[in-house]
């Protein structure tokens, strides 16, 4: 279970080509990854009046 | 509260580089779509121009202003120099001198010349208008190893475009991943953007943006606690707690940061190295090494520990070659006393986890339960390194006493 989840998130967060083995076939259609794009979009815009610097840049 | 006007006015003028809407709209996409429509014989070009000017228009937003853009320069000698490197040349070695004398003088040149002469109000050797030339402490670790590779015949020259696109790549130039000229120049020669590069690329970025604004900064909340007088201030049960703040963010931070930089990197079909595997899942400190800042750890073992001597010597060589790889690393962190102290900290982990290896065996981590106890063991063991890391010495030891003694 637990690994299975990690290639879940490794494959939405886009570390990964391929789904996991189980990983429902409407979920990696064009419209979905639309509408995941659009809500990361707004997670980040709601965040988006904190931002400070990457620790690592000008390091 | 931030007001919506507040929220545009830092989105679009910050100096934070990856979190601009200029680096997408300016630079990122016009450079990938270019590098996608042109013949292969142009794509360094396209690299070499829109980093040059992703150079200059971050150098003068705010890290470094009108000289710092002039560091420029320091890519083209680089990429100059590199044409007579040769195996077994003496070039080579002066390459790798050079590189760390430019280091050493935009990065440490206050901190040593105070330890010899004192502070800065009485040091007559002190640079008040210091500035470190952008992504100055990657680039120097990519110029090294082109200079070590070449010295050792491991790597082909290629054309001074290739060098110069591969030192210059604005995705990965401010804060890696450290890449490898030998892998990433058949990617660079070959490099074709798929839609799957584009879905994948795309996706690593919003992750990465999320990670960094919904995660990272939240925390910034409780890390911004970790001074003299809030500690001192503060009940000693929310101390550990602040310190977790820490841990959390410092991940979310970099490996956000790094799920930008490679996606940015799809977009134009290449893939550089990873950076991030899961490290707090770790079940011990090398294994968290192996899977935390992954192309820096894959860089100290190939140019400092190796060539110390590495596995193959004597056991208490190899003790003190791990402490002098984490020494580096720590110096390499930053000009203070505190990043030395961390790095030995990590240093000395790594020492105890090999004689515990020797002695022991793996076998406490082979069983369900010992591997619980050992990673929550590890992840505890590396979050109270990041005292050291957040915090000069003196606060450090005031946060320990307080946590641990209540004084």
């Amino acid at each position: 279970m637990f690994p299975w989840l990690r290639q879940v998130l490794d494959y939405l967060g886009g570390a990964a080509d391929e789904p996991p083995p189980g990983f429902p076939d409407l979920l990696t259609s064009p419209m979905f990854w639309g509408i995941w794009w659009a809500l990361l979009s707004i997670v980040v815009y709601i965040f988006s009046g904190q931002t400070s610097k990457f620790i690592y840049i000008d390091f | 509260m931030v007001s919506v006007s507040d929220k545009r006015r830092r989105v679009f003028d910050s100096d934070m580089i990856f979190n601009t809407f200029s680096y997408y709209f300016v630079f990122l996409v016009p450079a990938a779509l270019g590098c996608m429509i042109s013949p292969s014989v142009y794509r360094p070009w396209i690299v070499i121009t829109s980093a040059s000017l992703f150079f200059i228009y971050f150098s003068l937003a705010g890290l470094g202003g009108i000289a710092g853009a002039f560091c420029l320069l320091i890519f083209f000698w680089e990429s100059l120099l590199s044409r007579f490197y040769k195996a077994g040349s003496p070039l080579c070695l002066f390459g790798i001198i050079q590189s760390l004398i430019i280091l050493m003088i935009f990065k440490y040149w206050n901190f040593l010349t105070g330890l010899a002469w004192g502070a800065s109000n009485v040091n007559p050797w002190y640079w008040r208008g210091a500035f470190l030339p952008l992504g100055i402490s990657f680039f120097t670790f990519e110029f090294i190893h082109y200079a070590a590779d070449r010295y050792q015949g491991r790597t082909e020259q290629g054309e001074l475009k290739e060098y110069l696109a591969f030192i210059m790549f604005f995705p990965t130039m401010v804060a890696g991943p450290i890449k490898r000229y030998q892998d990433f120049l058949p990617k660079l020669r070959a490099a074709q953007a798929s839609p799957t590069d584009w879905n994948r690329g795309i996706t690593r970025i919003f992750s990465g943006l999320v990670k960094k604004f919904a995660i990272a900064d939240l925390m910034t909340a409780y890390t911004n606690h970790l001074n003299v007088a809030d500690i001192r201030s503060a009940n000693r049960a929310i101390l550990p707690l602040w310190l977790l703040a820490y841990g959390v963010k410092i991940y979310f931070d970099f490996s956000g940061y790094s799920d930008i930089a490679i996606g940015s990197a799809r977009l134009f079909g290449i893939r550089v190295p990873e950076n991030f595997n899961w490290p707090y899942l770790q079940t011990n400190i090398a294994e968290f090494w192996r899977n935390w800042h992954i192309s820096l750890s894959r860089w100290l073992t190939d140019y400092v520990f190796i060539p110390l001597g590495g596995s193959r010597v004597a056991r208490v060589r190899i003790y003190s070659n791990l402490i002098v790889t984490m020494f580096v690393s720590g110096v390499w962190h930053g000009a203070g006393v505190n990043f030395v102290v961390w790095g030995l900290w990590h240093g000395v982990m790594l020492t105890g986890h090999r004689v515990w290896r020797e002695w022991r065996g793996a076998a406490v981590e082979g069983r369900p339960a010992g591997r619980v106890l050992a990673t929550v063991v590890t992840f505890v063991l590396v979050n109270l390194g990041w005292a050291f890391f957040c915090m000069d010495i003196p606060t450090a030891t005031i946060f320990f006493r307080k946590m641990f003694l209540g004084s």
